[in-house]
């Protein structure tokens, strides 16, 4: 990336605000800032408990924030301002917001009853963006893109795990989102399969794409990522390059938190 | 050298295969797969199952007619009413000519006159009382006295008669809410059902007490030696209210009686047998009946009036409360006493001791408080 | 290295036996003479009663097969299947719109739901289908003389309308509480990660239902549901008490009527049960194989 694009900030990325956010008594977000630009990215690290999956999933409103809100590309999502107060969006508003960022779960969450195709396909026809005939094409492209076109008339279930989630990463791109989110895309997965999934998403990171990506994987947050953002405890404790947070870590936790990761 | 290809066992020929998964990636062919039909399964269950339950509904409206009653032709002014038909071992089929009486007719309410049927109501569900009222050897139509009799009046009366078989219990309901004129089967009349119905009368009602053959109990008019008896009836009826008012006054004297109910007919017959019971309090016609088709099972023990000791009890076509039918169904039924079809009509079935002289209106019946 | 070995070297994968007889002849099965004493008994038991079955005259072979395919005994069996079928689709129906207000986030949809099924559960279905009768009776009378077809027109439809339609209506009310809870059941076993993954798409909540949720489910309801509708046509046995003659309708009818063949014609009640049961098992198995289509175990 070019200097003038990162410093030109006339789209605006993920902006997160004062996130707050508790299960009952249990306060899982704590007052969270960030700041990530468009087309780079984020991966977020830290200890099991500390709220990183909670916060991605305010990132495309899957959790619902207490105080604080999240923007994606200058749009606030799954709140409109009226008057000075964040209102609520409807559903109907929030699913279109969710059209257009892709998630990926750990636990890939692929359609049992469909096909690989029809999996792929699905949120082409229920957006009715596509045709029958034009999302099946689109899904085949897509497949394709992560090596799996040779599956597709396969259910889920005959996939391994490496697979059943770059088809999960396939879904996810069908509606061509601008931004990506992975929760923990290869914990999952046995040790030989992680490098096929994490193959996919380093080509995505070079396409231009934000991505959020919750991970353990410190060499590939190492090799890809433009941002570490290490949380603990329901706040940001460290964000910096990956250079800086992973080899170099200013903070105490920090460096408690990769010594027992590495 | 040539050594490599004959001993590495990795390498397959094409891993074409689908249905394993394979270790490695495949090579990249740059066939289109083919795009899966549109699969619309659940519209299509959906759709059928709709289908179905409309055709369904539409269908058992339409094939299910009400019961033909192909026992009656009409001829003009005089109908042919066969009677005893498939009755088995209750009746010969006679037949019996009945002529339109226009004077009777015109006291009929103008609403079913327009209807041309008289829907006669039944409470023969789920097993009928020979010879009374049931079910058959075609195993389709009603017959016995009771059917048998709507068809009679309903020849006088110049209407279709139409039977509508109830349990006893909505037998009553169908005429309050007009599914039935009038109801024909073996229907007492009492004062506290004259609180709602009218009655017209037209046959003696007697109760009868059966017992097993080997029994020499005799109930002889008296309550007082059902003491210590487990005794069947059945429910909703005029007997199980005299037998339930003998068991309140023989607990009042410290003594005993058992009520049992069974539900139905054919049942209470077997319980006799097995000696469950000691016996059975019902119609007599019904009783006689069975007696006379089993030999020396069973055996008569006693009658008693269906009106209490004080009264003769009748039995009576019943309609709902000045339904305004009542006038024309006693001079129909008197009508069939003085041109002796109603004499043919009980000797076909053997219960010519139960004539009534005549059909009365709303005469006195069982007291509320039975004496 | 060299990647030549000899063919020798190949050829002897498995190690040299040893010569150890202990260790080369395979281990002698145990003999399980408990079951085979078991097996013997069971066998001779199975034997006669099977034999006593067949040799007692008291079950009537020759009646039962006449009494079988009896013209009455099968138009009730036809009465006895509509009614079952008809309530099945209405009752389904009636329990996925109850399910899902079950699980709604209403409260007031959410206790008009579990009113329902608590009452229509709780009541006996003999009590409601009198309770429908007496009812029933008063309100078809309302202008009912719906054009279906050529033949209705002339004589009118109370008599038959009202004991089909309440036998439906009475097996429907009731059916609809119980499917209720096995289809929230079955809702309830889908994994929420699918949930999760279809609300990451966008999809709303109807494309989610039919797509995602109620296919996953249906695996868990088929086995629960079918288990409804055998009871469901054994409950329909009952419909004589608003005047519909079903199967049990004609069975007590015909042995009271015929009483020297009472047993045969239990029996062929019986036997006439029973295949339903076991059609409707079949259809089961059919069903259920629909929707495990994807569940195979893989590799």
């Amino acid at each position: 990336m070019t200097t003038t694009e990162k410093t030109e900030k006339t789209v605006e990325g993920v902006r997160v605000r004062n996130a707050h956010k508790s299960f009952g008594p249990h306060a899982v977000l704590k007052g969270i800032d960030l700041d990530l630009a468009p087309g780079t990215v984020t991966v977020v690290i830290g200890p099991s408990g500390s709220g990183k999956s909670t916060l991605l999933r305010t990132l495309n409103h899957l959790e619902t924030l207490d105080l604080g809100y999240v923007s994606v590309a200058g749009e606030l999502i799954g709140v409109r301002e009226h008057n000075g107060r964040l209102h609520e969006l409807s559903p109907r508003q929030v699913r279109r917001q969710r059209a257009r960022i892709g998630f990926v779960a750990q636990s890939f969450n692929l359609f049992p009853n469909l096909t690989v195709a029809a999996n792929v396909a699905e949120p082409l026809l229920a957006h009715k963006v596509a045709g029958w005939d034009a999302a099946y094409t689109k899904a085949y492209e897509l497949l394709d893109r992560v090596g799996l076109k040779h599956r597709c008339t396969d259910y889920p279930r005959q996939l391994s795990g490496g697979q059943q989630q770059r088809v999960a990463i396939a879904r996810a791109l069908a509606l061509e989102p601008d931004l990506l989110l992975f929760d923990e895309p290869t914990s999952a997965l046995d040790p030989e399969l992680v490098g096929e999934v994490l193959a996919v998403i380093k080509e995505l990171a070079r396409s231009g794409r934000t991505l959020v990506i919750v991970s353990h994987e410190i060499g590939f947050a190492r090799d890809v990522a433009d941002h570490v953002v290490f949380i603990d405890g329901g706040v940001v404790v460290e964000q910096g390059p990956p250079a800086q947070v992973l080899d170099h870590p200013q903070n105490a936790r920090t460096r408690e938190f990769l010594g027992k990761v590495r | 050298m040539s050594d490599d290809t004959k001993t590495d066992p990795d390498t397959k020929n094409e891993p074409e295969t689908k249905n394993e998964p394979d270790k490695s990636e495949p090579d990249t062919t740059t066939e289109k797969p083919e795009i899966p039909p549109r699969r619309r399964t659940p519209l299509i269950v959906a759709a059928v199952a709709v289908v179905a339950v409309i055709a369904i509904v539409v269908a058992f409206l339409a094939t299910r007619g009400s019961d033909d009653e192909s026992a009656t032709e009409s001829g003009g002014d005089t109908t042919s009413v066969r009677i005893g038909e498939v009755a088995g071992n209750a009746a010969k089929p006679t037949t019996i000519d009945v002529p339109v009486v226009e004077a009777i007719r015109k006291k009929v309410p103008q609403e079913i006159l327009d209807r041309g049927t008289l829907k006669i109501g039944q409470g023969a569900l789920p097993a009928g009382f020979p010879p009374l009222a049931f079910v058959g050897t075609d195993n389709k139509t009603l017959t016995g006295t009771e059917p048998d009799l709507g068809r009679l009046i309903a020849a006088v009366l110049g209407l279709k008669p139409e039977l509508n078989n109830a349990t006893w219990e909505n037998l009553f309901v169908g005429l309050d809410a007009g599914t039935s004129d009038v109801a024909i089967s073996n229907v007492t009349d009492t004062e506290e059902r004259k609180q709602k119905y009218d009655f017209a009368s037209y046959r003696q009602d007697n109760l009868g007490f059966a017992t097993v053959g080997a029994s020499t109990w005799e109930f002889g008019g008296d309550y007082r030696t059902l003491d210590g008896l487990k005794v069947a009836v059945g429910s909703g009826t005029n007997q199980e209210k005299i037998l339930l008012e003998w068991q309140a006054k023989l607990k009042a004297e410290g003594k005993k009686l058992d009520v049992k109910y069974f539900p139905d007919n054919a049942a209470t017959w077997t319980a006799l047998e097995s000696g469950q019971i000691d016996a059975y309090f019902g119609p007599n016609p019904g009783i006689a009946y069975q007696i006379a088709g089993t030999g020396d099972t069973f055996r008569n023990a006693g009658t008693f009036s269906g009106a209490g000791a004080s009264l003769q009890g009748l039995i009576a076509a019943t309609t709902k409360k000045d339904s305004g039918l009542v006038e024309a169904l006693a001079d129909a039924i008197n009508y069939l006493i003085e041109n002796g079809q109603y004499a043919t009509w009980l000797k076909t079935y053997g219960l010519s001791n139960e004539a009534v002289e005549k059909s009365e209106i709303n005469p006195p019946g069982l007291p509320l408080e039975n004496q | 290295m060299t990647t030549t070995a000899t063919p020798a070297a190949i050829a002897a994968d498995p190690p040299a036996p040893p010569q150890d007889p202990l260790a080369t002849r395979k281990v002698a099965p145990r003999r399980r003479y408990g079951r085979w004493v078991v097996t013997a008994i069971v066998l001779a038991l199975t034997v006669e009663a099977v034999r006593a079955l067949a040799a007692n005259p008291a079950y009537q072979w020759d009646r039962i097969s006449y009494y079988f395919t009896l013209d009455v005994v099968l138009d009730a069996l036809l009465v006895t299947l509509e009614v079952t079928a008809v309530s099945a689709v209405v009752g389904f129906v009636g329990g996925v719109i109850l399910a899902l207000g079950r699980m709604s986030g209403n409260p007031l949809v959410n206790a008009l739901s579990w009113a329902y099924i608590w009452f229509f559960r709780s009541l006996p279905l003999v009590v409601l289908l009198i309770i429908i009768f007496n009812a029933s009776l008063f309100f078809p009378r309302v202008g009912i003389n719906i054009p279906f077809g050529p033949s209705l027109v002339s004589y009118d439809v109370d008599g038959l309308l009202v004991p089909f339609v309440a036998a439906v209506v009475g097996l429907s009310l009731n059916e609809a509480a119980f499917a209720a809870e096995i289809i929230r059941g079955g809702l309830l076993s889908v994994d929420h990660g699918q949930i999760e993954a279809a609300n990451a798409l966008g999809l709303s909540p109807w494309r989610r239902l039919r797509q995602v949720v109620l296919p996953q489910a249906l695996r868990s309801i088929v086995p629960g549901y079918v288990n409804q509708l055998i009871g469901l046509v054994k409950a329909s046995s009952l419909v004589y008490y608003v005047s519909l003659v079903d199967l049990f309708g004609i069975v007590y009818q015909l042995e009271s009527t015929h009483v020297s063949d009472k047993v045969a014609i239990l029996l062929v009640g019986t036997a006439w049960y029973l295949l339903l049961a076991a059609v409707l098992s079949v259809l089961q198995h059919y069903v259920e194989r629909h929707y495990s289509r994807g569940w195979e175990v893989r590799r």
